[in-house]
């Protein structure tokens, strides 16, 4: 499975105050909160660590069929290759994130990938590493018939939604479902999904 | 405070995070913040921060995650004005 989510960060930036009080404490885990407290620039590592959390947040919901709001239940516990990114002005990110369970007990671990410019950050979280080939991310507009226009562009895939709302990516010629994953913010829509990968896995 | 209050109060509160008015107008138990409302899962924090503040609440992590929808909020917040009042 994978899941991903994207910030416009225009859009965040006049609609979201990250500073008031109490709300980085609602979303992040002290550890996160230092480290988005001691960054050279805050406001990025914190909607870098927003968007690993979302994108695996859409695996814990695929699995279990319930979308809850737990942004606390999401453990980033180091961002090794933002410092990398900073130095080298690299785009792209890797990075891992945990779920925990209501009993601490249960535990998933999440590869990111994550891409960083100035105008937005976006990750993709996948259970495997592996699972990061043949992976493909097409943005699009987003307008309300995004849908059509992937369609059009990807001629093998046809993109609908399951009667809850999440996406389906059927391969035309075998009929099988594959992997897809659909983020929206602002500006950006971000569809991810996968040569390889079926939505069961 | 009653349902209907409950939901008014839910409603100015959601107000500038949801682009969708029309959705708003027609607001009810079963509305879904995300879903319905499409308001963004980051601005979802400010709502709870100013459901806290508005009711003078505390919204723990465990009540957190299930306001998705106005239903819930309205049994969290019932839930909580009731314990301030045992206090």
């Amino acid at each position: 499975m994978i899941g991903n989510d994207v910030v416009d960060l225009r859009k965040a930036g006049l609609e979201s105050n990250w500073k008031r009080k109490g709300y980085l404490a609602k979303i992040c885990t002290p550890e996160e909160q230092q480290m988005i407290l001691e960054a050279s620039n805050p406001t990025v590592v914190l909607w870098l660590i927003w968007t690993m959390k979302e994108a695996a947040c859409k695996i814990i919901q695929r699995k279990t069929g319930i979308r809850n709001y737990v942004p606390l239940h999401f453990h980033c516990e180091d961002l090794p290759c933002y410092n990398e990114h900073l130095k080298q002005g690299s785009p792209m990110l890797t990075g891992k994130l945990s779920y925990f369970g209501d009993d601490s007990l249960f535990r998933e671990d999440f590869h990111i990938k994550s891409e960083i410019n100035a105008s937005l950050i976006h990750s993709i979280a996948v259970s495997n590493i592996s699972h990061f080939e043949e992976l493909h991310l097409q943005y699009l507009r987003p307008a309300i018939n995004y849908r059509e226009e992937f369609n059009n562009l990807s001629k093998l895939y046809l993109l609908a939604s399951t009667p809850s709302g999440l996406p389906e990516l059927v391969h035309q010629i075998t009929g099988q479902k594959h992997a897809v994953s659909v983020s929206h913010h602002g500006d950006y829509l971000a569809i991810v999904y996968s040569d390889s990968l079926l939505l069961t896995d | 405070m009653n349902r209907e209050e409950l939901i008014a109060a839910i409603k100015e509160i959601a107000s500038p995070y949801t682009g969708d008015k029309t959705a708003l107008d027609q607001i009810n138990e079963e509305t879904n913040f995300i879903t319905d409302l499409k308001i963004n899962s980051a601005n979802l924090v400010d709502i709870i921060l100013d459901l806290e503040e508005k009711f003078g609440i505390e919204i723990d992590n465990d009540s957190m995650s299930k306001m998705l929808n106005v239903k819930s909020t309205i049994e969290i917040i019932e839930a909580k004005l009731a314990e301030n009042d045992r206090k």
